[in-house]
């Protein structure tokens, strides 16, 4: 078998049928780009709700009249929680120049005492572990709770709740997708080999005519599949990693502050290109075409 | 070099293609096949290469038994069988020496043979100044001197004809003719199917009649049609 006849077969026929084997290539191109969009937000949206996960965080306010031993003993309690990830004291004194930056100088200024409480803002490791840290505190007689309350720990319950049940959602409805662009994809490729291969029947029966081997009528083929795919699949991947970057870039950089974008910019950081996919698609388009080819010649080789 | 036994090809509805086939062609003969459309004379070329296989009985090509040939040597059988057809069957995409070069890359023929032996055989069948011309460029009848080349690069011990002249001018189709008979002369067996009767009759060859799938007349040197010498004598 010469190698280098079947290659130039495939260039050949490339060149002849130069429409098809563009049509092909366009397919490729539309269907591998769906894909690799498609996988590349996943991706994002994934790295979003993971920096947002990591932003929970529990506010424990202390008691004014806790002496500095059972403030160390809360210290120590929230260092040998396993689902803490950090913990950062605040002081009341660093608590009033918060408030101040925030509210102003003038409220400030007309206070006779502090009254800010202490506290410490615990992060955990999980959005998910946020409930069962935060009840820890309820009854801690160090934690300044309201009788009968739990109003000495604070956190954004439901807001975990909601953002937790919208990522899983999202996540859900991305693999969803991918899959229909996947199998969309499939189709829309055999469909575009099978339309070639269909054009050139006549051709195959002549080599079939003629003695050749079913495989050396197929590896023209094959290779042509293969290359269309790749050719494809590359452009595809080029254009998804431009298209990544350059929203990225838009999101980070405009001008327009809505609270919408702003929420975006959180989640799309861009810098999320998953290392994998480029070679991912592109092995996937050439398997694609040439499988393609291969199935779709099948019924012209019965014989 | 082909022997056919009792053979029987039914079509689907009950459509008949050989019914009760038996002869024997020896190697190196030259023989015509005539009758009717749809007497049989394809399905006899297609059993021959193996593209229809029969519902009963026996064929022989250069001593192989086709019945029992794995579909994996089929390909082998057809690099020893050249074909010529009515409509020519050229790769339109290729030029005339790539036609010609494509049988002998199927067989793995080395390049420099190759560029050896196609101009030989195209300047044989009177094609050397077309060598790079496509099929659509040239004639019918140049067309068909090229199929003939193909068919004959390999230097075949059988060669098939379909209807080889059905499509050329008469003639041009002395020409090709004239082409398979210098063919048989290197030791070729050559079995042509046609409806070309004053070729026929010129040419006095042995003749197979079909008709409706049988075997009706096997006659050395014979004529396009039977009656032809009883005619002559009413009158």
């Amino acid at each position: 078998m010469r190698f280098s006849f079947f290659l130039s077969e495939a260039f050949g026929s490339m060149r002849r049928n130069w429409v098809m084997a563009m049509a092909a290539v366009i397919t490729v191109f539309i269907s591998t780009a769906i894909l690799g969009a498609v996988l590349v937000t996943r991706d994002n949206l994934n790295q979003g709700a993971t920096s947002l996960k990591n932003r929970v965080m529990i506010e424990v306010f202390i008691k004014d009249s806790a002496t500095p031993k059972q403030t160390q003993a809360l210290e120590r309690k929230i260092q040998g929680m396993n689902d803490v990830k950090s913990y950062k004291y605040i002081s009341k004194e660093e608590a009033l120049r918060r408030f101040r930056e925030r509210f102003g100088e003038r409220i400030v200024a007309n206070l006779p005492i502090n009254p800010l409480p202490a506290s410490y803002e615990v992060q955990v490791k999980d959005a998910d572990q946020v409930d069962r840290v935060a009840q820890q505190f309820f009854n801690d007689p160090t934690v300044d709770n309201d009788p009968g309350t739990h109003n000495g720990v604070k956190y954004a319950k439901e807001t975990v709740r909601k953002m937790l049940g919208t990522i899983s959602l999202i996540e859900k409805g991305m693999w969803v997708t991918t899959g229909i662009f996947a199998a969309a994809a499939v189709l829309l490729i055999s469909t575009t080999v099978r339309l070639s291969i269909f054009a050139r029947r006549r051709e195959v029966e002549i080599m079939r005519l003629v003695g050749a081997t079913n495989w050396f009528i197929r590896w023209p083929f094959v290779l042509e599949g293969f290359i269309t795919g790749l050719v494809g699949a590359v452009l595809a991947a080029a254009f998804v990693w431009v298209g990544n970057w350059g929203i990225a870039n838009w999101i980070q950089t405009s001008q327009i502050d809505f609270l919408s974008l702003r929420i975006f910019r959180m989640w799309w950081q861009g810098g999320t290109w998953p290392l994998g996919l480029m070679p991912t698609l592109a092995i996937l388009g050439a398997f694609l075409g040439a499988v393609g080819s291969l199935v779709a010649l099948r019924r012209y080789l019965k014989t | 070099m082909i022997v056919f036994e009792d053979v029987i090809k039914v079509y689907d509805p009950d459509v008949v293609g050989l019914q009760d086939f038996t002869c024997h062609i020896g190697k190196g003969e030259f023989v015509f096949l005539v009758g009717p459309s749809g007497s049989g004379k394809s399905t006899l070329i297609k059993l021959v290469l193996k593209e229809l296989v029969p519902n009963s009985g026996r064929i022989l090509v250069a001593g192989r038994n086709l019945g029992t040939l794995r579909k994996s040597r089929v390909p082998l059988l057809r690099r020893n069988i050249g074909c010529v057809f009515q409509d020519f069957k050229l790769l339109p995409n290729k030029t005339v020496h790539d036609n010609v070069a494509y049988a002998l890359e199927v067989v793995g023929e080395p390049r420099r043979s190759i560029r050896r032996k196609v101009p030989e055989i195209l300047s044989l069948v009177g094609l050397a100044e077309k060598t790079d011309s496509y099929p659509h460029e040239i004639s019918g009848g140049e067309q068909q001197r090229v199929s003939v080349a193909r068919a004959f690069v390999n230097h075949p011990p059988l060669l098939l004809a379909d209807e080889p002249t059905g499509n050329i001018d008469p003639e041009t189709a002395v020409g090709i003719m004239q082409l398979l008979v210098r063919i048989n002369r290197t030791g070729t067996t050559v079995l042509i199917a046609t409806h070309d009767r004053d070729m026929v009759n010129r040419m006095r060859r042995r003749v197979l009649q079909l008709e409706a799938g049988r075997l009706v007349r096997d006659e050395r040197r014979g004529s396009y049609d039977q009656v032809t010498e009883e005619v002559g004598d009413a009158f």
